[in-house]
């Protein structure tokens, strides 16, 4: 079997479907193509779901695999995007290494919000990581020398070997990163460390009948999880160009959950749908004149009501594979 | 050829749950290549005997060691990675995965690669999961179950994933194997299989087997030894027809039994 057909398959393993490797392979072109064809609002769109798409495979590894819930994703984000912006544009570290290093970072944030997920679980992890997030962004706006503090930092295209990264440059190198996010997740998700952490979602006694340090891989869980939000960060940052903390609330790690949850959990398909539904959808939904918000938020429950495995897990399903 | 011969040493173990005494000065000693039962009434300790020599329960006092290496200190994931393999009464698998892949994980500490190889799946990263599988298709072809590697857990009977829970122990390189009521629950025809599989060890791979059970036929027919628990105190250790015809373990354990 492909690699590529499994991503349509990951983390179970019925059977193996045939159209999976062209549908990537035909995804992938037209997210190519996407540059020539489409205008620099929809381009924009296109970046977003990328970056989100990042972040959601980042936040499905801890709350789809491991089974562990985080509301601080927005301030990993936050960090991400934060530590990127001050390492390019105020200490002259290229991009792409600034990129590197903020994500390495905010692993290092992720593996101590880690410890309290080794004592607690559900609802109770949600709010100790509701409270890092908080904590997060509250550093965030009272570091003013660093960070400019609740006047945020407005940032100028950076350079990539001496061209500068505009908004098709941004989308392309956007584009590459989360199809190596993709890859590498999909690698994870069937390696040992993905089927580590299905096993103790499942049963931390099994886990450690099996040998599998569960506070280990409950750390490993959060680290990698922390690394995909920061890069997908560094990359918004730059979509936007102006940063503050408001940016990176609550708010928004409840949207990155309910990403994963709409897509599908534990499904690296269900990532980039999440992404994509969150995107567009209420794009689509301009034309409600005022009550877009509205619309979306009922979908949402339709959506939960009709399709509790996510929109991927109905997918699969009309396919025959669930 | 010689194996080296280990030993599973249960010193003095006791074990308080606040005031209640679960286990009380227990000592008896398992080596590679025997098949030990381990029998009493319910609430005679034996579960609780079974979470502290695989590390889920600490003993209040005593301890247990294999040969040299104290396990009463170790966590439950280190225990398993000294070569003591649990199978639980119920099976713990991960029901949304396949036989295959819920064997696979039982291959976890075989595999020696890094997180950065995983995530780009390096060469040597490929090499050990086909190897792993590769051991993963041949303990399914020892347990007679090739024909359902495909198939999700949850959709099998009750036996089968039995079976697999013992596969994934012996997946672990085990060098001894405590096994909790493993016939509970199954049919004759593999309550028969379930024996010849723990012969077939213990002959090929000298593992040494510590088996609680209930039903006394299979235990006596399967076992060298046995050892009996009453009230958290070991009131009998020796072969199967001493320890049945023994006063105390007539009347503590299997006079229950007749008035059950």
């Amino acid at each position: 079997m492909s690699a590529a057909a499994d991503i349509l398959r990951a983390p179970r393993s019925p059977t193996s479907p045939g159209w999976g490797g062209a549908l990537v392979g035909l995804c992938l072109l037209l997210a190519c193509a996407a540059p020539l064809v489409v205008n620099g609002y929809a381009l924009y769109l296109l970046t977003l779901t990328e970056i989100f798409t990042l972040v959601a495979l980042g936040l499905n590894f801890l709350t789809g695999y491991a089974g562990q819930i985080s509301l601080c994703h927005a301030a990993f984000f936050g960090v991400g995007a934060y530590a990127t912006a001050i390492l390019t544009q105020k200490a002259a570290v290229p991009y792409l290494v600034s990129l590197f290093a903020g994500a390495l970072l905010t692993s290092a944030i992720g593996a101590v919000v880690a410890i309290p997920a080794l004592r607690l679980k559900n609802i109770y992890l949600a709010i100790a990581t509701l409270g890092f997030g908080v904590v997060l962004q509250k550093i965030i706006f009272e570091w003013r020398s660093l960070t400019g503090g609740g006047g945020g930092l407005a940032l100028t295209p950076p350079g990539i070997a001496g061209y500068d990264l505009g908004a098709t440059g941004l989308y392309y190198l956007t584009l590459a990163l989360t199809t190596l996010g993709v890859f590498g997740a999909l690698n994870v998700s069937r390696g040992r460390t993905g089927r580590a952490l299905l096993v103790i979602k499942d049963s931390e006694i099994a886990a450690g009948s099996l040998g599998i340090n569960a506070s280990r891989y409950k750390v490993i869980a959060f680290a990698i999880s922390a690394f995909y939000a920061a890069v997908a960060g560094g990359l918004f940052a730059y979509l936007v160009r102006y940063i503050n903390p408001e940016s990176f609330s609550v708010g928004l790690s409840i949207s990155f959950l309910s990403m994963v949850v709409i897509g599908g959990l534990g499904t690296i398909g269900g990532s980039i749908v999440g992404a994509a539904f969150y995107v567009i959808v209420p794009e689509l939904l301009r034309g409600f004149k005022d009550a877009p918000g509205l619309v979306f938020g009922l979908l949402l429950v339709l959506v939960m009501m009709f399709m509790p495995r996510g929109l991927w897990g109905m997918a699969r399903r009309l396919a025959g594979k669930a | 050829m010689a194996r080296p011969v280990n030993h599973l040493v249960i010193e003095d173990v006791s074990v308080d749950f606040g005031g209640i005494h679960a286990l009380t000065g227990v000592s008896f000693a398992l080596e590679s290549g025997s098949i030990v039962g381990l029998i009493g009434p319910n609430g005679a300790g034996k579960s609780t005997l079974l979470n502290c020599i695989s590390g889920i329960t600490r003993p209040t006092r005593g301890r247990i060691r294999l040969d040299d290496i104290i396990l009463s200190v170790l966590s439950a994931s280190s225990v398993a990675r000294h070569g003591v393999g649990r199978v639980f009464q119920h099976p713990e698998l991960v029901t949304e995965l396949s036989v295959h892949d819920n064997l696979l994980v039982a291959c976890h500490r075989g595999l020696d690669y890094g997180l950065i190889g995983e995530l780009l799946r390096l060469p040597n990263v490929r090499r050990q999961e086909r190897a792993a599988a590769a051991k993963v298709a041949d303990v399914l072809a020892r347990l007679g179950i090739t024909d359902s590697a495909d198939k999700r857990v949850g959709s099998l009977p009750y036996g089968h994933r039995k079976l697999i829970d013992l596969g994934r122990a012996l997946l672990m390189d085990v060098s001894f194997l405590l096994l909790d009521e493993p016939i509970a629950g199954l049919n004759d025809i593999e309550v028969a299989r379930l024996g010849e599989i723990l012969l077939g060890l213990r002959r090929e791979f000298g593992l040494g087997i510590l088996v609680v059970e209930h039903n006394m036929p299979f235990v006596s027919r399967l076992c060298d030894r046995l050892v009996v628990l009453d009230l958290g105190q070991l009131i009998a250790n020796g072969s199967p027809a001493e320890v049945l015809n023994d006063a105390r373990v007539m009347a503590s354990y299997l006079g229950e039994a007749a008035d059950a």
